[in-house]
């Protein structure tokens, strides 16, 4: 137990040394950068989260009704998957632009 | 510690999604490499044993399909053979059941006729030993029958008369 | 109380050191040790396989890819006459797996596809590739009124299908394989990242704060996902660059 405690000792004076850095080191534009990339990746991950939601429940529905074709419908699923994640991934190229380039 | 997963610092800040001219060109080298050491060097021999072994299989499985066919055939001549045989089996005992039928008939019929005559001969015995008892019996009849006409009547009879009257009745029906 | 955890940029994550020639166009870091790698390793498995007619080790692993490319990757996706693509793919398959596996391999923990450059190599190969097999099989007229003028469509509106059409056709479809591989094994990347950076930054703070927020139990999950994704990326370039022959050999739409 007492290993415990000075454990959760150290952390919370690594903690508030962190947070006085971090106020010292704050910068207006890469904050805005981070927090615009930040809604960037949220939203380009909305439709395609969606849409990959839907593609494999009707997949796995194909294959559970017709396990002879499963071969089949999992190279088509993966295929949709890939077009749809395109989405997705352009948005985290966009977040990475964002907050570092 | 964290130096095993981060390199080292870099020396200015860029862009970090367009690729470099020294990795583009280490990629390239080594892909068109990959790809001339694939198509010439790793694939044929991979794919050559994958194709003997693919035409292996389809000769046994054609050799196999071969012997069930001759098998099958075998199967099939001993079944042809097993029926003459088994029709060969049936006429015979067939002949052999219309023989013995005949035979009994045969023996039955002596066996008939046999009993016939034994008993047409009792028969003719019968009589013969019946006709002549009752030839023996009646001039004793015919005597007695006198005697005992004379007794009633107080005199003799003729018994020569008395005989044929004896016949007479004798002779007629009872 | 995690805002004490410094994330190292990006550049930290990604951008290698020279082993030598650096500032030279043949500049040699952990990304092109990688690319050399993933030739080596491949070569070494395919020669030492054996030639036996049962096959076992490493004969049934090498058979196996080479079978499931061919299947799950070149039946199911082109057919039968697709099968003279088979090195390309494999090698578009290998190639691209053993980039991204080392993402995993301890001392590397670099897939070298998530830097550009490999990508954008495989996307060239499979852009030209497409393009060749189009114009080889349609003739170049046939191949372009094939993939710029979809029949159906309203003369109206033909300029702009057209446009359409050419852009994600020679545009779209090289850059979209590109990044998506590129930003899948980025992403992974800087998953393992973030968890590995919180693991020894806690292990620092004292082994028990390493072990308790359960950060060490997702970096184990995460890097057994990261494998599966490797393969599922390997999978999807070359099954992508497979159904993109098979549209450049027939006329569709």
């Amino acid at each position: 137990m007492s290993a415990l405690a000075s454990t959760a000792a150290q952390l919370v004076e690594l903690a508030t040394e962190a947070t006085d850095a971090t106020a010292t080191a704050a910068d207006a534009k890469a904050t805005a950068g981070a927090s615009s990339a930040g809604f960037a990746y949220g939203l380009a991950a909305i439709g395609p989260g969606i849409g990959i939601g839907y593609l494999v429940g009707q997949a796995v529905q194909a294959m559970a009704r017709q396990p002879e074709a499963a071969g089949q419908v999992q190279t088509t699923m993966f295929l949709g998957i890939a077009f749809t994640e395109a989405l997705a991934l352009i948005g985290f190229v966009v977040f990475i632009l964002l907050k570092f380039a | 510690m964290l130096g095993i997963i981060l390199a080292v610092e870099a020396t200015e800040q860029s862009n970090p999604i367009l690729p470099t001219v020294p990795e583009l060109f280490w990629g390239a080298l080594s892909f068109a490499a990959l790809y001339l050491l694939v198509t010439f060097v790793l694939l044929p021999p991979v794919k050559k044993t994958m194709n003997d072994r693919a035409d292996r299989i389809r000769a046994d499985l054609d050799a196999a399909d071969a012997a069930r066919a001759s098998a099958g055939s075998a199967a099939g001549e001993v079944h042809d053979q097993l029926a003459d045989v088994r029709a060969e089996a049936g006429s015979v005992v067939d002949a052999a059941r219309a023989e013995a039928e005949a035979e009994r008939a045969q023996i039955i019929g002596a066996a008939e006729a046999e009993v016939a005559t034994l008993r047409a001969d009792a028969d003719a015995e019968i009589q013969a030993a019946r006709t002549e008892a009752l030839a023996g019996v009646r001039p004793q009849v015919a005597e007695l029958a006198a005697n005992a006409a004379g007794r009633v009547i107080g005199r003799d009879l003729d018994v020569t008369t008395t005989q044929s009257v004896v016949d007479r009745f004798l002779d007629s029906p009872n | 109380m995690f805002a004490a955890l410094e994330f190292p940029p990006i550049d930290n994550l990604v951008k290698w050191p020279a082993y030598f020639g650096e500032g030279q166009f043949y500049e040699f870091n952990k990304i092109a040790l990688i690319s050399l790698l993933a030739v080596i390793i491949p070569t070494i498995l395919f020669l030492m396989a054996k030639r036996d007619l049962v096959p076992s080790g490493v004969q049934n692993l090498v058979e196996g890819t080479v079978e499931f490319v061919e299947k799950q990757v070149i039946l199911s996706a082109i057919g039968p006459q697709g099968l003279k693509y088979t090195p390309l793919l494999l090698s578009i398959f290998l190639f691209v797996f053993f980039g991204n596996i080392f993402e995993v391999i301890p001392t590397f923990h670099m897939p070298a596809n998530a830097r550009m450059a490999n990508p954008v190599v495989l996307a060239v190969v499979a852009w030209v590739t497409f393009i060749g097999v189009g114009i080889k099989s349609q003739g170049f007229g046939g191949f372009m009124k094939s993939s710029l003028f979809p029949p159906g469509v309203p003369k109206a509106l033909m300029p702009l299908v057209s446009l359409i059409e050419f852009i994600s056709t020679f545009l779209l479809r090289p850059f979209g394989l590109a990044v998506r591989l590129f930003a899948n094994m980025l992403a992974g990347h800087i998953l393992l990242v973030t968890f590995g950076v919180l693991c020894i930054t806690l292990w620092q703070v004292g082994p028990l704060a390493a072990i308790l927020p359960f950060s060490f139990a997702m970096l184990v999950g995460l890097t057994g996902f990261e494998v599966m994704v490797s393969l599922i990326q390997a999978f999807v370039f070359s099954l992508l660059t497979a159904v993109y022959i098979s549209l450049s050999m027939s006329a569709h739409h």
